[in-house]
């Protein structure tokens, strides 16, 4: 089997992050509600009840920050009202910490250095350390390396400064990640090294855990692979004594993946057994992707096909639901460097403008001033023009992506019937057929992984892939589906232009809720047609038709469809034109018009 | 009957190809199979082979490897690969046969075809040629590509090659020393293999070397100048595209 298409490195890093916010564990509802008993007590204006808002606002940042945001505002307000500069700085922070934990990191950010700003004047060091290390945090979610290490090391020099040894550890194990991250692993291990040493000094286990667990990775990556087992053992012994199953599982799949490197098949086997219960357990999806992928390995080797067969669709599965995420995450990200940039642009033009706004009064001729002012206009106007033309890209690029999304998510829907179909062959015992089915497959699916990349593919291709597809269909359904496409003769399909597999899904339907449930031979036609400025895609069945397909099934058919009609509606919004979808049921069966932009290629 | 040898990492692959050549290949007979770039190099020096399959990639080294290490060429080479875009360009490149995995008996049918018709040692050794220039080369330097045409194979620079006219089935080469080539392949069938290298496509009918481009006249579509006279019309649809290409930050 190929390797999959560029996965995330498995296997993770455990981040201290989250430990970094101080002392905010999963509340107790019980906590919460005193809080807000007292608050509702104590209405007087002043630091007892800014205290209480930013205690009760800390208190729900996991379980509802939403709703913490009043609290934190009025904190804010009723300190800057009685200048009380420290409470003011707090609440700041705290404020940070809700947009930090709604995945607002740029808002976040904005908090923590307004807050740092007044920690530094009133020169409350321990506060200023905490903000450093969150500063941190975001410009490493942001990937901004160098600024997320600058950060980390002065909340570092902090730490020692103050002699707090909780926070130098933290501090040396994210400068550690972000070292890993950007593949210097050595000066990873060489921070990792010193942070674990001083969290055995401390005996704080989650730390050494969770810090060993890094070790190991940072081994593995260097391919000391004895090292790398030794440390994730120990980092998997140490979070089984103090009961943390996330670490535990996540170091015991990577020990299974290790041995699967040094060929240790039953030791891989074991240990992604024992990480699949655990990660079950605590319901952690990601983790319990990467175990199905280390036991689909050792079924691989081991020769045990259709076990292997079941882990992998299980990795897939779950591995999809994690990526869906990712790229949720991805498009945030690219908004949110986007934005800095534009603000870190205009503060940049702001200090040039007020240059020579200076330098033309300081010149005391009015003359001057007026060129001053006439030349800003000008410059204004420029700026104003790059500006709008930024945003009009940026827009287009995001519409891009999320294209690009809903054409990735096309794919496991379909693989996973493909799955299904072979694993019924092969436990029918019927080879031959399961064969001829596996290779079909393996052909249309290079094709879509080929074509997925691209925006727009010649019909020519595409109507090839979806004849493919109708193959593949046929064999699962007995030869009880037949087909025909046709294409109006003033179309050139070789210079015709349509989004890739566009018609998949209402194929499918077709197939699966129309033909399938029939129980006889049924027939699919594809007629494809110019109409005007629009090309109008049939696809039409003569199968059981909406009104008899049942509940189930219909709910199941709308994913394909929703993701299409998405597809129509940005290419829509992109192209300014109105693509449409409509579903006309007959006396038997259904016909679905499908209509698009006619693009050309010349 | 012609001998063959199989060279693949991988046995499940190897069992397969062997399974199907029983099937559709009776006049082909299988001297070895080897896992490795040694045990391949050791069969095909001992039995002198008609057929190379080769893997393309083997552990960590690849089946390129494995010919560089032959002194003589003289077998039809049939490339197997999984998927890997780099290496199966470069095969693309040399007009040298591949047959993708897990290998349809169709595609293996039609491969033992074009070598039981079409055996031809020299132009196999000029191909393998084109393949290991590109590989010296490295990404830098010029490509060679071997083009098909009605008589055999000949092989071109990139970098020599203007335009690229289409004929109806075939492609008409015009080169920097203003010679015509004429190719038993559809325009599109360059265009996809050149793709990623310094070519455009700026109408339905021509395949153009950026490099050439002297001129561009504005007009609804336009007109490019090339270096060798030539003046070719531009697709209106493919206008902005192109001054994309020619001018970088426009």
């Amino acid at each position: 089997m190929d390797q999959s298409p560029a996965m995330p490195d498995s296997f993770k890093k455990i981040f201290l992050v989250l430990l970094l916010f101080p002392l905010w564990g999963i509340s107790q509802q019980s906590v919460l509600d005193s809080l807000q008993q007292e608050l509702a007590n104590h209405s007087a204006k002043d630091s007892v009840r800014v205290s209480l808002l930013i205690k009760t606002a800390g208190e729900m940042t996991y379980s509802n920050p939403k709703e913490a945001f009043p609290l934190v505002d009025e904190a804010i307000a009723i300190s800057s009202e009685t200048n009380w500069i420290k409470g003011e700085s707090y609440a700041l922070r705290q404020k940070g910490n809700l947009h930090y934990v709604m995945g607002d990191d740029l808002a976040a950010l904005d908090v923590y250095q307004k807050a740092q700003h007044l920690a530094q004047s009133i020169g409350d060091r321990s506060l200023e350390a905490s903000l450093l290390s969150n500063i941190g945090n975001i410009f490493a979610d942001l990937k901004q390396y160098d600024r997320a290490l600058e950060n980390y090391e002065a909340y570092l020099t902090s730490a020692q400064t103050l002699g707090n040894v909780p926070d130098e550890i933290k501090a040396l194990s994210n400068i550690a990640i972000i070292y890993n991250d950007t593949k210097k692993y050595e000066e990873g291990v060489a921070n990792l090294e010193k942070a674990l040493k001083l969290s055995k000094q401390e005996e704080n286990d989650l730390f050494v855990a969770a810090i060993t667990n890094n070790l190991a990775l940072a081994y593995k990556k260097l391919e000391d692979y004895p090292k790398a087992l030794l440390h994730y053992q120990e980092a998997a012994d140490l979070a089984h004594q103090i009961g943390n199953k996330y670490i535990e599982a996540s170091a015991l799949n990577s020990i299974g993946t290790v041995n699967i490197i040094l060929k240790n098949y039953d030791l891989a086997a074991l240990n992604g057994r024992k990480a699949l219960d655990l990660s079950q357990e605590i319901e952690a999806v990601e983790w319990q992707a990467d175990s199905w992928k280390v036991l689909s390995e050792v079924y691989e080797h081991k020769g045990e096909m259709a076990e292997a067969l079941h882990a992998y669709k299980e990795h897939v599965r779950l591995q999809d639901s994690v990526l869906s995420e990712e790229k949720k995450s991805e498009l945030t990200r690219k908004e949110m460097q986007f934005k800095m940039e534009r603000q870190q642009a205009e503060a940049e033009e702001e200090i040039k403008r007020q240059h020579l706004v200076k330098n033309g009064y300081l010149a005391g001729a009015i003359l001057l001033a007026l060129i001053s002012i006439a030349s800003y206009f000008l410059y204004k106007r420029r700026r104003d023009a790059l500006e709008k033309r930024k945003v009009v890209e940026f827009n287009a690029k995001v519409a891009e992506t999320e294209l690009k999304a809903l054409r990735s998510q096309m794919n496991p829907h379909f693989i996973f019937n493909s799955l299904n179909s072979i694993s019924d062959f092969i436990s029918r015992n019927d080879i031959k057929q399961a064969d001829e089915y596996l290779v079909k497959f393996s052909k249309l699916t290079r094709a879509i992984l080929e074509n997925s990349e691209k925006k727009w593919i010649t019909l020519e291709e595409d109507l090839e892939l979806m004849e493919l597809y109708m193959q593949l269909e046929a064999i699962r359904l007995d030869n009880h589906l037949e087909y025909s496409i046709t294409v109006d003769e003033d179309i050139e399909p070789d210079n015709t232009l349509v989004p890739p597999m566009i018609l998949q899904p209402f194929i499918e339907n077709s197939i699966w809720h129309g033909i399938a449930p029939k129980g006889n031979t049924g027939k699919i036609d594809i007629q494809i047609k110019k109409k005007g400025d629009m090309l109008l895609c049939v696809v039409e069945d003569n199968g059981i038709g909406r009104a008899t397909a049942s509940m189930d099934t219909k709910e199941k058919s709308s994913l394909g469809v929703k993701i299409t009609t998405n597809r129509i509606e940005i290419i829509n919004h992109m192209k300014n034109t109105e693509g449409s979808i409509d579903m006309i049921d007959k006396k038997e069966g259904l016909r679905v018009e499908i209509n698009l932009p006619l693009e050309l290629q010349f | 009957m012609l001998k063959a040898i199989i060279v693949d990492d991988e046995q499940h692959c190897i069992t397969r190809l062997t399974g199907l050549l029983q099937e559709v290949g009776p006049d082909i007979k299988i001297l070895a199979s080897c896992n490795t770039i040694a045990e391949g190099k050791m069969h095909i020096e001992k039995y002198n082979p008609d057929v190379l399959f080769l893997d393309v990639q083997l552990g960590s080294t690849t089946g390129f490897d494995l010919l560089s290490q032959l002194n003589h060429l003289d077998f039809e080479l049939i490339f197997t690969t999984s998927f890997d875009t780099y290496a199966l360009k470069a095969i693309k490149f040399s007009a040298l046969d591949y047959l993708l995995k897990p290998i349809a008996k169709e595609d293996l049918y039609e491969a033992l075809q074009k070598v039981r018709e079409n055996r031809d040692l020299k132009e196999t050794t000029k191909k393998i040629d084109v393949l290991f220039h590109n590989f010296k080369e490295g990404s830098g330097h010029s490509k060679r590509i071997a083009i098909p045409t009605v008589d055999g194979f000949v092989m071109v620079d990139t970098s020599d090659m203007v335009r690229l006219q289409s004929d109806a089935n075939y492609t008409h080469i015009h080169t920097l020393s203003n010679k015509k080539i004429t190719a038993s392949k559809t325009l599109k069938y360059f265009e996809g293999i050149l793709d990623g290298s310094n070519f455009f496509r700026v109408h339905k009918s021509h395949l153009i070397n950026l490099s050439f481009v002297e001129h561009y006249l504005k007009g609804k579509g336009g007109y490019i100048t090339l270096t060798d006279g030539a003046k070719i019309e531009v697709a209106v649809r493919r206008r902005d595209e192109l001054i994309k290409k020619l001018i970088p930050n426009s």
